[in-house]
């Protein structure tokens, strides 16, 4: 870490708020495209990058400035999408827990049944928020599970063996759907 | 991953419509100065005193609980 970054950052943890402005201007669209990944819905992945903000705020005095800020950021990030995802699964019917469809997201292939995309999406819904999490990182987006791991604050063994439960059970609920991948 | 895992995350994939926009449209700090800015809700002390009182003649006197549940 430079010495200006570490200086800046230090400023931060007295309550400096232009420097809060500078790491927030830095850091909101990394944490906001992190959290969208999870989400995967633009309008709550903008809420909770605020209350990222928020936290890491209240929370300045805590933060060791010789510590990495980016990392700091984006596990409080995790666990925030994580409880919203867990929120969502017990609010919503599962129909209309749809994180692959969210609005503004990429759009569904046209070429897959409505009937079958519902399935999958059911399907994918009734996962635990934490298995969930790691399937669409790591099957969806694609992102490399160290990335991952070090933003859920796990192994990458860990991790694998998240996605590898989420495989498991959302291929026995696609087969008790009928549908079969 | 196996064949079928892959055939699996190919399904995900197409039903999700792969990954999303990660480009944060707006700034933000606007809001997040609002936020700040906003002043913090304070509840006075004559508040706190009289749920501390409330709470002691609820322990004092516990038959009491119903008709205070009542009034509630």
């Amino acid at each position: 870490m430079t010495g200006t970054v570490e200086a800046e950052l230090e400023q931060f943890t007295r309550g400096d708020i232009q420097a809060f402005e500078t790491l927030f201007r830095e850091y909101q669209g990394e944490v906001y495209g992190w959290i969208v990944r999870i989400a995967r819905d633009p309008g709550v992945a903008e809420d909770l990058t605020l209350e990222t903000f928020w936290r890491i705020y209240r929370a300045r005095a805590r933060f060791d400035p010789h510590r990495p800020f980016g990392a700091w950021a984006r596990r409080i990030a995790t666990n925030l999408a994580l409880e919203h995802l867990s929120r969502r699964r017990a609010e919503k019917p599962l129909h209309d827990d749809l994180p692959p469809r969210a609005a503004a997201c990429a759009a569904p292939d046209p070429a897959l049944s409505a009937e079958v995309r519902a399935n999958v999406v059911a399907a994918f819904g009734e996962l635990p928020a934490k298995l969930r999490a790691a399937a669409t990182l790591a099957m969806i987006e694609e992102t490399p599970y160290e990335e991952i791991a070090e933003a859920l604050g796990i192994s990458v063994s860990g991790v694998k063996s998240r996605v590898f439960r989420a495989v498991r059970l959302l291929r026995r609920s696609l087969e008790k759907r009928g549908v079969r991948p | 991953m196996n064949e079928r895992d892959e055939a699996l995350k190919e399904l995900l994939k197409r039903a999700a419509g792969g990954p999303a926009d990660r480009e944060l449209k707006r700034d933000l700090w606007p809001e997040m100065l609002r936020r700040i800015e906003r002043p913090p809700v304070r509840v006075p002390w004559w508040d706190w005193a009289l749920a501390a009182a409330l709470l002691v003649c609820l322990l004092l006197f516990p038959e009491t609980i119903p008709t205070v549940l009542c009034l509630l």
